[in-house]
């Protein structure tokens, strides 16, 4: 960004705003809550967010990071982490191994990847009607084999056992999610801002043709996209079951919106206003901890809602507007 | 057509108009005659189109004076010049595709009562018109997407004379008809013309103008040089005033000598695009390739690219014989395409220059899936330097680049891949003149290093400029060769306009 001297300082004080709103709002409301809340900076309660509101909701993020980089979009998420949690228990139930079982419920959210990538590529069918187009079918085909809706928990020791493994155990005193988390976000960093692959996907998302005229393998780069998406919100699908040792049906759904949310709160880090897996991580810190938050000084859960449209709003408008007055 | 007195339906005088830098018309004037076919001609960019959309209300003039059926005329908009009797037949067909044909020929002028459409009157009527004015029965109800170009050219028409027009300008309508129906069209306009509407006529075929047209006015450099009468006036005469014959120092001089043969075409065939077409393209050479719009030079060039696949024939890349159905073909067998639309296939302006120089020959710079940096860099680095691209460093997006620089980032990208073959389509539409002569030098230094180079250009300055051989298409085939003194523009023009063919009596 170069300026003249004299209106440097202040054009860099907005350029700074710009670049780092989402930053800025982040410790605003660490500040504001901790000031407001005895019990939010307590370790118990972060811990709590941690597991229970960042670690799934991210890996849910992360793969549809993978998906708008592409300029496309996944909202059949929400239908690949029912899927891969409804096959996981189902095969838990009937008396399979933890392994069978996590082998099954990716295999489930597999297919549905699968599935978008033969809409999309093949069919040439947009991502937002083909994906619309499976989140349809996949929330009917759980009430079908739910017989309408019904929940599935688990009870019985064996089967506890296994979800309680991939829960509730830690390594060196961090918890299996956690753990599970991080390898997740270096593997999606490295593939996405690293590899031959992730250029290919930026330059996809930046302008299609390009790619195609510069001897990109587009459909089949494409489909890998929305594969790895699918299986990665199979992760959490699991991980869904296991904490809550059950499965409900059209839970899924619940991560869609706030994965779509993070992303593009995420996009305000670059200049550019492309996704990245740091931006994206920011934006699910920034919504768990707005809900927690707000839980703790005695918000409902609807007015919750309310707070976080409000957030998202105002962080992209400073960020934006902030940033065309620089331009 | 010898009125005794002519009557003017539109005249326009004095328009000027600039775009930024670019002055598209400079004290550009048309006159229009009721009862008479009018031709305008001039080469890509002479202002043809300018003032037409001028007329149309689409651009506002920056001055000059508009007079339509003796009424000065101030601000015009694309509906008020309707009202005025004044009706356009644009080149691309403007019909909603599953419009009834009653539905397409009272679009915005619909019969009904109140808010409420008859379709059956709107049937009804436009077979009525259709059939009085041009003696053509169509079904009811007939799909628009269902006729023939031909016929959904004069349904356009006979929505202008459901309305009443007293004008009719017709943008390059021969462009995607077959012969049987341009005669059949030229029947439909001078039947017009004897019932004293005013017809504008713009077509690049110059023998269609000889065959049409009353008068002509040619235009060059956004100006009008004349208005002739095409009997008493040679086509060659024309073409010439349409060409400006200030060269200049644009174009570098080079001497190299050929190589082997790297592209090699025979007998190449597209359905509906062009047949038996053939052609060598050694190393070190550029070769042009030209024909005007529909004439299927633009679809060679694709078929170079694997973009459309071709029906028959071969193409080989230094010997080997190659099948081009994707551009990951194309790609992989050395043959690099700048595109026409640069923003939409040529360069990702959302990336920055590194990312689009190494994006087609990223395997080169990585291990194992992993991009090397180091190497990238490197590599990205020395072509910068290579090229003179002016940016501010490597990692700049290429949004904030020269429309020139962007051009050589495109280039750029297939050096990185040490492509063999090069396929530039229009390089350097929409680039300044500086800009051109460096993009000019750059393709003789291509050659100079060994590429073989075809350059599809509508530029016929450019093509005589830069290239060793130019290939004329004219309607699907070949139409002509031209090299050394034979080529130039006044051949190439008149080659693809049909007027001659084979200046050099040898083919390729």
């Amino acid at each position: 960004m170069s300026v003249s001297a004299n209106d440097s300082r202040k054009v860099s004080l907005r350029a700074f705003l710009a670049k780092y709103s989402v930053l800025i709002a982040f410790a605003a409301i660490v500040i504001f809550f901790a000031v407001a809340s005895p019990t939010f900076l307590t370790p118990a309660n972060l811990f709590n967010v941690l597991v229970n509101n960042v670690v799934m909701l991210a890996i849910v993020a992360l793969g549809l990071t993978i998906v708008i980089s592409s300029g496309g979009i996944d909202l059949s998420v929400g239908v690949s982490v029912d899927m891969a949690s409804m096959v996981f228990v189902m095969l838990l139930a009937a008396g399979y191994s933890g392994v069978v079982g996590v082998g099954g419920g990716l295999g489930a959210a597999l297919i549905v990847g699968i599935l978008n990538a033969i809409l999309i590529t093949r069919l040439n069918i947009s991502p937002f009607l083909a994906t619309l187009g499976v989140l349809f079918i996949g929330q009917s085909t759980q009430q079908l084999a739910t017989s309408g809706g019904q929940p599935i928990y688990l009870t019985s020791g064996y089967a506890s056992d296994q979800f309680n493994a991939i829960a509730r155990t830690a390594l060196f005193g961090v918890p299996t999610p956690v753990i599970l988390l991080i390898v997740v976000t270096v593997a999606v960093h490295i593939l996405l801002h690293r590899s031959v692959f992730g250029r290919y996907v930026q330059a996809m998302g930046a302008q299609p043709g390009v790619a195609w005229y510069s001897g990109i393998r587009v459909p089949r780069e494409l489909s890998m996209v929305h594969v790895l998406c699918a299986l990665l919100a199979g992760v959490t699908g699991i991980l869904l079951s296991a904490t809550v040792k059950s499965y409900v049906p059209l839970s899924g759904n619940a991560f869609l919106l706030d994965a779509i949310g993070a992303t593009f709160i995420g996009t305000t880090l670059s200049r550019e206003r492309k996704p990245s897996v740091i931006g994206t991580l920011l934006g699910v810190l920034l919504l768990a901890i707005v809900k927690n938050g707000l839980l703790l000084v005695g918000w409902n859960f609807y007015w919750q809602q309310v707070g976080i449209g409000v957030l998202v709003f105002l962080v992209l408008a400073v960020s934006f507007g902030l940033r065309r007055a620089t331009h | 057509m010898q009125a005794a007195k002519r009557e003017i339906a539109v005249s326009m005088s004095d328009i000027s108009k600039r775009f930024g830098p670019v002055r598209a018309l400079e004290n550009a004037n048309l006159e229009i005659e009721r009862g008479s076919i009018l031709g305008l001609v001039g080469q890509n960019g002479a202002g043809k189109s300018t003032i037409i959309k001028v007329l149309a209300g689409i651009i506002k003039p920056d001055s000059g004076t508009i007079v339509i059926n003796g009424e000065t005329v101030t601000a015009l908009s694309p509906a008020s010049v309707e009202k005025l009797g004044v009706h356009f037949i644009h080149q691309d067909r403007l019909l909603v595709p599953t419009a009834t044909v009653g539905e397409a020929v009272f679009l915005g002028h619909e019969i009904g009562f109140g808010p409420f459409v008859s379709r059956r009157a709107m049937e009804r009527k436009a077979a009525d018109l259709l059939k009085r004015f041009f003696g053509m029965e169509l079904p009811a109800g007939t799909l628009v997407k269902d006729l023939t170009t031909a016929q959904q050219k004069v349904v356009q028409i006979t929505r202008a004379l459901a309305q009443k027009a007293s004008v009719l300008v017709l943008d390059e309508p021969t462009a995607a008809l077959v012969k049987r129906e341009v005669d059949s069209l030229f029947d439909v306009l001078r039947r017009l013309r004897d019932d004293g509407i005013a017809v504008v006529f713009i077509s690049h075929y110059m023998q269609e103008i000889e065959k049409l047209c009353d008068r002509v006015t040619v235009m060059r450099n956004g100006t009008d040089v004349g208005t002739v009468d095409p009997r008493e006036t040679s086509i060659d005469e024309i073409i010439s005033m349409m060409i400006a014959r200030d060269v200049g120092e644009m174009f570098p001089k080079r001497s190299v000598t050929l190589g082997a043969p790297v592209l090699e075409v025979a007998n190449l065939r597209l359905g509906g695009g062009f047949e038996n077409i053939g052609f060598k393209v050694r190393a070190g050479e550029i070769v042009g390739l030209t024909g005007l719009l529909g004439s299927g030079a633009k679809e060679i060039v694709q078929c170079l690219f694997g973009l459309k696949t071709a029906d028959g024939g071969s193409i080989k890349v230094e010997g080997k014989q190659l099948s081009l159905s994707t551009p990951v073909k194309a790609v992989r067998d050395g043959i690099a395409m700048l595109p026409e639309d640069r923003r939409a296939h040529g360069v990702a302006i959302g990336l920055s220059v590194r990312e689009n120089i190494s994006l087609a020959s990223l395997r080169r710079y990585s291990k194992s899936g992993l991009v090397s940096r180091r190497s990238e860099n490197q590599a990205v680095d020395g072509l910068i330097k290579e090229l003179s691209i002016k940016t501010p460093h490597r990692d700049a997006l290429v949004r904030e680049l020269s429309g020139g620089n962007q051009q050589k980032v495109a280039i750029a990208k297939w050096l990185s891949c040490q492509s063999r073959v090069y396929v530039l389509d229009e390089p350097t539409v929409a680039v300044d003149v500086g800009a051109k002569v460096e993009i000019y030098n750059l393709l003789n230094r291509l050659a100079g290093e060994g590429a073989a180079i075809l350059l599809l250009s509508s530029d016929l300055l450019e093509l005589v400029g830069v290239c060793d051989r130019v290939l004329v298409v004219y309607r699907g085939r070949l139409a002509g060769t031209f090299s050394g003194p034979s080529m130039n523009s006044d051949a190439l023009l008149a080659a693809s306009s049909g007027a001659r063919s084979n200046a050099d009596g040898v083919a390729a």
